[in-house]
């Protein structure tokens, strides 16, 4: 039954999924033949530096509207496929709560890895062409120097974060969604409050961890060069890693409970 | 034979007021059961209560011996108020989900009843008109070999002609074994199938009696006794 609720709910999403990340690799294409290809890096001017300020400006839009989309997507899809009238069919499957837990969990999360993978190749589109891969050659040694890996090791290392961070993600917003099925009469405001409030929690319990693990934001990380770097990278990941799992498991006992127990479908 | 669905005590509220009040009663196999009440009277609430779509406040609701969940949802065939389609699938994709997770969903059944009701498969269901959706949700429920069918308004959109094959449908596609609770207003409409009469009042059974006894007792058709115990 797990396999059927995933499937289904992959084929709902997909239409619309596949088409806006696919304009999303059409733009990177467009942008990389029409761009990137015609910078000339052997001349830097003020015009190309600022330029590349600004396209990667509309770049971070564009790459955080597609994941801000992928996460509304999947939230909307919850709601709708258990919460509104689909519920009526969806509730009265033979399959039990925590099965509907699992099945969007686990549709949820590849749709996350989808869009991760997805904007990551369209970044790799762009800077893989000659021009860049050469003018990035030149200033390689210092890069790697003040990361204390090499870039591509680097890229694959934060690739693998997002992947691991996108089953929180997906926890998060089915926990504020559930949260929000407490509260009839206002389900939509309660999940959107639940949302800021526990994003807002999340913000002081990891800048508290931070402290603790002496990786405070801002003032180290600008002297870090090297080996140091490195090391503030590893303590950043592994203090968001331990809150990461923390939040985590609340959230799943939270979630878990709710539907097990807790739905009335007004 | 355990009843195939008994309520005890069971009382469902929504913050201070009462949906359902202790109301207790069961159901045996092989009858056409109406649930009748005035809007607000709890028939909804007691048919969600009985689909595990609400928990309740207090008391018992059982399907086949058995509290609402995965086991008593594979003998339950539902049929609720509103539309519960995901309106982007097609007719024929509807059918292949009912099929998937029903094991004894008929596509043969399904597919025979959409015919004569001149239904195109591959339409969208966003394509269909109200009274057609409510047709193809009534196929579905009804083309599964069920325990226990429980109709919500089943003919409350469709027009007097659909009504009768609907009405024909729900006849012939039960089996002795099985037992149909259907909630209506449309008394008169349905009467002449009816075996039993639950009357509902502000949450609380009022009565449970045969379609034969409100005659000989009453003096009454249903219909008409409906009209002088909720008279306004």
């Amino acid at each position: 039954m797990l396999g059927k609720l995933i499937k289904y709910d992959l084929q709902a999403a997909s239409r619309i999924f596949i088409l806006i990340h696919g304009i999303y690799i059409l733009i990177c294409l467009a942008a990389r033949f029409f761009y990137m290809d015609k910078l000339n890096f052997d001349n830097p001017t003020e015009l190309l530096v600022t330029s590349l300020a600004l396209f990667m400006i509309l770049y971070i839009v564009l790459i955080s509207a597609l994941g801000i989309f992928t996460s509304l997507q999947i939230a909307f899809r919850f709601y709708k496929n258990l919460f509104s009238r689909e519920g009526y069919l969806s509730w009265t499957l033979p399959v039990s709560g925590v099965q509907h837990l699992w099945g969007k969990l686990i549709s949820g999360y590849i749709l996350l890895v989808i869009d991760a993978t997805v904007i990551a190749a369209g970044i790799l589109i762009l800077v893989t062409g000659k021009n860049v891969t050469d003018a990035y050659s030149v200033i390689a040694d210092s890069v790697t120097n003040e990361l204390g890996m090499t870039i591509s090791s680097f890229g694959l290392f934060v690739y693998l974060f997002v992947l691991v961070s996108c089953i929180s993600s997906v926890v998060m917003i089915y926990f504020c969604i559930a949260v929000g099925q407490l509260f009839p009469g206002h389900r939509v405001l309660c999940a959107i409050a639940a949302y800021f409030i526990t994003s807002f929690v999340i913000q002081i319990f990891s800048l508290l961890l931070m402290a603790l693990m002496g990786c405070f934001p801002g003032y180290e990380f600008y002297q870090s060069k090297g080996a140091a770097m490195t090391v503030y990278m590893s303590k950043l990941f592994l203090a968001s890693a331990i809150l990461m799992l923390l939040i985590l498991v609340i959230q799943y006992i939270a979630t878990h409970y709710i539907m097990k127990k807790k739905i009335d479908l007004l | 034979m355990r009843p195939i669905l008994e309520c005890q005590r069971l009382t469902k509220k929504y913050g201070s007021f009462f949906a359902l009040s202790n109301v207790t009663f069961s159901l045996e196999r092989g009858q056409i059961v109406g649930l009748l009440g005035p809007n607000g009277s709890g028939k909804t609430t007691l048919i969600k209560l009985a689909n595990g779509l609400l928990n309740p406040t207090d008391g018992h609701i059982m399907i086949n011996g058995l509290a609402p969940g995965t086991a008593t949802k594979k003998i339950v065939s539902y049929l609720p108020d509103r539309s519960f389609f995901n309106e982007y699938m097609r007719v024929k994709d509807m059918l292949a989900y009912y099929a998937d997770f029903y094991r004894n969903f008929s596509m043969e059944r399904a597919a025979k009843m959409l015919d004569t009701l001149e239904i195109d498969r591959s339409k969208r269901l966003s394509a269909l008109s109200k009274g057609a959706k409510e047709k193809v949700q009534l196929v579905l429920v009804m083309s599964r070999d069920a325990d226990l069918y429980i109709l919500d308004e089943p003919i409350g959109g469709v027009d007097p002609a659909a009504r009768d094959y609907i009405l024909q449908t729900i006849l012939t596609n039960y089996s002795d074994n099985a037992t149909v609770l259907i909630s209506t207003h449309l008394i008169s409409d349905i009467e002449n199938v009816l075996d039993r009469v639950l009357f509902l009042q502000n949450g609380q059974l009022t009565l449970n009696a045969t379609a034969d006894e409100i005659r000989t007792q009453y003096g009454k058709s249903v219909d008409a006794l409906f009209r002088e115990v909720f008279k306004c």
